[in-house]
């Protein structure tokens, strides 16, 4: 009542609206779509290592018997199949490096916080799931969170060190040191898309495939029109797409910065990866997106108030209630397969937003990865575990796909469910962001199988090279402008990509006055100096 | 309850008032209900009912299925309730006695450091030291990380309910200890045999605060007791139940099902509920020490 | 005999109340101490709580004032004086939301601090035990619904598809309201939330302290012919001031510090139409820190609102010790 709290309040209690982020893999949660990566500059140096696969594991001293902890990000499992196949990744531990691992699980609730808390308390964690994009790594490599690795890992971590190559190596390191090790091995495609269904787009009159957002407007209208007691687009305002918009109009290219809820800085294009411009006050991008989003509000597409709609949209397409969702490939791979058994026939497909433009890069490699805790006091054998989980076959397995016979079963080189499998009570995921590898992954039949042949071949076809791998923006002279232009476009945001801000022009106006007053200008004046400078890095 | 009344006449102010009370207090008692039975129904109603007509009080397909799922893992809900109750009951037990006997001491006026030492207390909510000294506290310096102690030690005490207390003890006069003193009592023995039954509405209002607060602890238990644990306190089990969307796609009960009636809305109602029923029980047992305190007609002259 | 300004502690009779022939100041001060020693044993429990978990860590508010270098700990990191709270005034944002953070807290306060004392003095008033049990029981309940959830009900209440007043609103024939679009229903929404929420809650203390009333004076005043509404003004609302004091200077400690849980849920974090009226400190700084996280610049924060409450209760207090010095904090 009129207890005054003795926390601050200013950390949120509940934070069910900031972007659940992970990345798919076994239990299918999103990764946040904002590439923001917080980043210093990195300065050269990095000398090449050798990159034999010398050494021998015996030379480390494993003697003494530890406990490795492994931070990861998630809800625990209930129903202790986790915990089986973890035991029996520890039978192989102790016998191989006299060691065991614990699984530290960071719940959802809350769990920015109590990752940070984490990190800034100084805990003895031993390894930890990193991701530049979305986990503040460089942030919290800037604050020293992270513990430098370039010595321990040619020796406790040999497999790993000589299967990484050196450009991937150098895309690790934060003021010439490395603090990750990057999940540089392993497919995975988090561009952002439309899901539509395939049956409907059909009646619609689409016979090709769905290629800029004219053809998503003609699909909705047509479910406006035809369908009834379905919402288009059953959306929520947690979900952002300006991004999109500018990757399908222009050619310009996402920086590894975060400014809230919408990109507000970009650079010119592949041919320019160093100019800093903005979609939104350099041409009339923005513009065009609020117009087109008001034309579809209007229409109806989505809820009259979709700003504080907090429903399911992904289990509402599944129910047949409404017929768009968006997300990345990652996502889609799964949901495919769930649509296939819920909605049978509806042959959902995916218009990725860089189909249009072909202006498609190349996944960062520092998306997921691993890092050793400042304060381990084990991070020698905190490294050959990770060399184990990463590299030996069997703990893999056991790690990413629980125990063969009750949780999967091979057949014809993929996973397929046994027999006797009961979802609740074999359910198994492990959240083990951290460095998988495409040379152990066997795929699973709830993926769908012809991702590669469809998606993944039309981006091979289009990608270009992610030219920021080793770009770390230094944001401390700007971070209270950074901080306020994030409240900025969370404030306005929204109301802009739902068409709830009234004439789209003034609304624009409005926001970039705002922009302008939470000092834009200063940031894209430091940004474009910090690129300069990558730039003499990069081809000086 | 007053002593019976001898005859006086019931006038027509009186009569207003009451009327006036009857109303209000009776129309606010139902708006206070409405809602809440709205979650009860909503709680009891297929998703899909939900989906189309929205929440109501009277479900209009009535299903269980969100309690099924939430009381799907049994073990996990009685730990939980068993582990919450077992930290509301100590945790109020202690947290009572202290804040009574606080209370008490700071209210004499005989007592020279009480000025000083209520502003101590009561600075304490005007400052905080924030999150991060305050998670280094209980994680490393007290070391209780994954101990019950964790939720149950910071909520203890607070410093409006000590000078609540204070407030409430200060009714009593002053003449009462004095006198006992006179008699030979020592300070501890006046507080304890002799003014804390005279205090039972202040001991039942406050006790009621404190168990409450333990209830509806969550945020310490969010940050402190990690899924190590086996058995966690209610409301967080009861939260992770409702932001696990994995638990309800793959438990057992829901896997034959349409998808249009995964119990995403009434399960968080069914939670709510599951939540709030013990304590609404706890009230009217509390009720029975809003008497009136023993009259001072004890101490006359 | 005892009448209500018993109610008013006794006014202080200064230090210790024994009479001691004054000796040296130091031996005075000695037998001070020895003479209250029970007294300060026995809140010996509730000062070393408050010294662990509040005062331990409060040096901690450093962290406003420095760039945090987890390595170097908070008070080895560099310092940076006012640079973490220069997010908060870059656009200038500032002042709106601490007015609207206090608007809403003095609304609060007034208005609920009277239903409270409404609420408990009718219940009083009223003579049948089972209506009180019942409607007392009853009053309770919102207070356990948590803020999710009244956002969710809220949603289904108003929202303009299909929210359950529109339907009542259509089914009359009247024209369905946009709520959510429209930012001057919310004041009005929020506070009556609020008021919903906690007035039972808070009506249990006031209860208590009507409790507390001698009731030989009350028959005393029937005798002589008072009735219900002087004796509610002359005898049970005086009785109550002190308790409306005390309630009122605690809260007003936190009167920049809005109630995160129940803004969130109800305005949400995305409706920019509505945060003229309804935006406060806490949302604001949420957004701000939603995808840059970082602990300084809430430190800096909270530091501000700790400030600004302090010096509010400063005055609050000296003011209420010039007008009944027996009912001021400190």
């Amino acid at each position: 009542m009129n207890k005054v709290k003795k926390l601050s309040a200013i950390v949120p209690v509940l934070t069910l609206a900031a972007g659940l982020a992970a990345c798919s893999g076994g239990n299918g949660k999103e990764a946040s779509p904002s590439a923001g990566e917080k980043s210093a500059e990195a300065t050269k140096a990095s000398a090449s290592a050798s990159a034999s696969s010398s050494q021998a594991a015996g030379a480390a001293d494993t003697s003494k018997f530890v406990k490795i902890s492994y931070v990861i990000l998630g809800d625990k499992p209930k129903n202790g199949q986790f915990d089986a196949a973890l035991a029996e990744i520890n039978k192989i531990m102790k016998q191989k490096i006299n060691a065991e691992l614990e699984w530290k699980w960071v719940e959802w609730a809350d769990w920015q916080t109590k990752y940070n808390l984490l990190l800034a308390s100084g805990d003895p964690v031993d390894l930890i799931t990193i991701g530049t994009d979305w986990l503040d790594t460089w942030g919290n490599a800037q604050r020293g969170a992270f513990m430098n690795i370039d010595d321990l890992l040619p020796k406790y971590a040999p497999v790993t060190w000589s299967s990484i190559p050196q450009e991937d190596w150098a895309e690790s390191k934060y003021k010439g040191k490395i603090v990750l090790i990057p999940e540089n091995a392993y497919t995975q495609w988090v561009n952002h898309g439309f899901f539509y269904r395939g049956d409907w787009a059909k009646e619609a009159g689409i016979t090709e495939p769905v290629k800029d957002w004219d053809g998503i407007e003609q699909y909705l209208q047509y479910i406006k029109d035809n369908k009834k007691n379905v919402i288009p687009w059953d959306a929520t305002a947690a979900v952002s797409t300006f991004g999109g918009w500018v990757n399908s109009y222009t050619k310009e290219l996402e920086l590894p910065i975060s400014t809230g809820w919408l990109p507000v800085f970009t650079t010119k294009s592949v041919d320019d990866p160093y100019t800093v411009v903005s979609p939104i006050f350099d041409e009339d991008t923005m513009l065009n997106y609020a117009t087109k989003m008001k034309s579809w509000a209007d229409k109806g597409f989505w809820r009259e108030d979709v700003l504080n709609y907090k429903g399911d949209t992904r289990t509402l397409l599944k129910g047949g209630m409404t017929g768009l969702d968006q997300h990345h490939t990652q996502t889609f791979g799964t949901l495919r397969v769930d649509m296939d058994r819920e909605q049978p026939g509806s042959e959902l497909q995916m218009y990725p937003f860089a189909r249009t433009n072909g202006n498609l890069l190349e996944l960062s490699i520092t998306h997921g990865g691993t890092s050793v805790g400042a304060h381990s006091k084990n991070p020698e054998r905190a490294l050959m575990a990770y060399d184990l989980i990463r590299n030996d076959e069997q703990i893999y397995r056991l790690l990413n796909y629980g125990i063969e016979g009750i949780q999967y079963e091979i057949k014809d080189g993929k996973r397929v469910l046994p027999a006797g499998y009961d979802p609740k009570k074999n359910e198994f995921y492990s959240d083990f962001w951290g460095g998988r590898n495409d040379k152990l992954e066997i795929p699973s039949s709830t993926v769908w199988d012809q991702l590669p042949t469809t998606l993944y071949a039309e981006y091979d076809k289009i990608k270009h090279p992610y030219p920021y791998g080793q770009f770390v923006f230094d944001k401390t002279p700007v971070d209270a402008e950074l901080t306020a232009i994030s409240q900025v476009t969370g404030e306005m945001g929204p109301s802009i990509a739902f068409g709830k801000a009234g004439d789209p022009a003034k609304a624009v106006e409005a926001f970039k006055t705002k922009l302008k007053a939470a000092g834009y200008d200063k940031v894209k004046a430091e940004l474009q100096k910090q690129l300069d400078a990558y730039k003499q890095q990069m081809q000086g | 309850m007053s002593a019976p009344r001898t005859a006086i006449r019931v006038d027509g102010a009186t009569l207003l008032v009451r009327t006036i009370g009857y109303g209000f207090i009776g129309a606010f008692a139902l708006v206070c209900l409405l809602p809440f039975l709205l979650v009860v129904g909503t709680s009891f109603t297929s998703e899909s009912s939900i989906a189309r007509h929205g929440f109501n009080l009277w479900p209009r397909v009535f299903s269980t299925f969100a309690y099924k799922i939430v009381f799907e893992n049994p073990d996990l809900i009685i730990g939980s309730y068993w582990v919450t109750i077992g930290i509301t009951v100590v945790g109020t037990a202690i947290g009572l006695f202290i804040v009574a006997m606080t209370g008490y001491a700071l209210q004499r006026p005989d007592f020279h450091y009480r000025n000083q030492i209520s502003f101590f207390i009561y600075f304490t909510t005007l400052f905080t030291g924030g999150l991060v000294p305050y998670f280094l506290l209980i994680n490393q310096y007290l070391a209780l990380k994954d101990n019950y102690l964790a939720v149950l030690l910071p909520g203890l005490l607070s410093p409006f309910l000590i000078i609540m207390m204070k407030s409430f003890v200060r009714s009593i006069p002053h003449a009462i200890t004095e006198s006992a003193k006179i008699d030979g009592a020592g300070d501890f023995t006046i507080f304890l045999r002799l003014i804390l039954p005279m205090t039972t509405p202040a001991l039942a209002t406050i006790g009621l605060f404190i168990a409450i607060g333990y209830w509806n602890e969550w945020y310490n238990a969010m940050l402190f007791l990690s899924p190590d644990m086996k058995y966690r306190t209610l409301q967080l089990f009861l939260y992770g139940v409702v932001t696990s969307a994995d638990f309800v796609k793959n438990s057992a009960a829901a896997s034959n099902v349409d998808l249009r009636d995964l119990p995403l809305e009434s399960m968080k109602m069914a939670t709510a509920v599951v939540a709030t029923g013990p304590v609404i029980l706890l009230y009217p047992f509390v009720q029975r020490f809003f008497i009136k305190g023993i009259t001072v007609g004890a101490v006359k002259g | 005999m005892n009448g209500p300004s018993a109610a008013a502690a006794p006014s202080d009779a200064g230090p210790a109340a024994q009479a001691i022939a004054p000796k040296s100041k130091r031996r005075t001060a000695w037998r001070t101490l020895l003479g209250n020693r029970t007294l300060l044993l026995m809140c010996l429990p509730a000062i070393a709580f408050f010294l662990v978990f509040s005062y331990l860590p409060m040096p901690g508010l450093y962290l406003a004032f420095v760039q945090y270098n987890y390595t170097d700990g908070i008070f080895k990191s560099p310092f940076v004086g006012w640079d973490n709270f220069r997010f908060l005034v870059i656009t200038g944002d500032l002042w709106r939301l601490t007015f609207n953070t206090i608007a809403y807290n003095v609304m609060f306060i007034l208005l609920g601090n009277a239903l409270q004392i409404a609420v408990a003095i009718l219940l009083n008033e009223l003579r049948s035990k089972w209506f009180k049990k019942v409607s007392q029981s009853l009053m309770f309940l919102p207070y356990f619904i948590s803020f999710v959830l009244i956002g969710l009900i809220a949603y289904n209440i108003l929202s303009y598809d299909y929210g359950l007043l529109n339907g009542f609103l259509k089914m009359i024939g009247a024209d369905p309201v946009k709520t959510y679009s429209n930012p001057h229903l919310w004041p009005f929404i929020i506070v009556v939330t609020y008021l919903w929420q906690s007035t039972g809650y808070g009506s249990i203390v006031y209860f208590a302290a009507v409790m507390g009333l001698d009731s030989e004076i009350v028959e005393a005043a029937e005798i002589d012919g008072a009735n219900a509404l002087q004796r509610i003004s002359y005898i049970v609302l005086p009785w109550l001031k002190p308790t409306f004091i005390i309630l009122l200077l605690f809260s007003l400690g936190g009167v920049l510090r809005g109630n995160f849980g129940l803004f969130y849920n109800l305005v949400g974090a995305n409706n920019s139409a509505l945060y003229a009226t309804t935006d406060i400190i806490e949302t604001y700084v949420f957004r701000s820190l939603m995808t840059n996280f970082n602990f300084s610049m809430g430190s800096a924060v909270s530091l501000y609102q700790s400030v600004f409450g302090f010096c509010v209760v400063l005055f609050a207090n000296w003011l209420v010790k010039r007008m009944s010095p027996d009912n001021s904090l400190f």
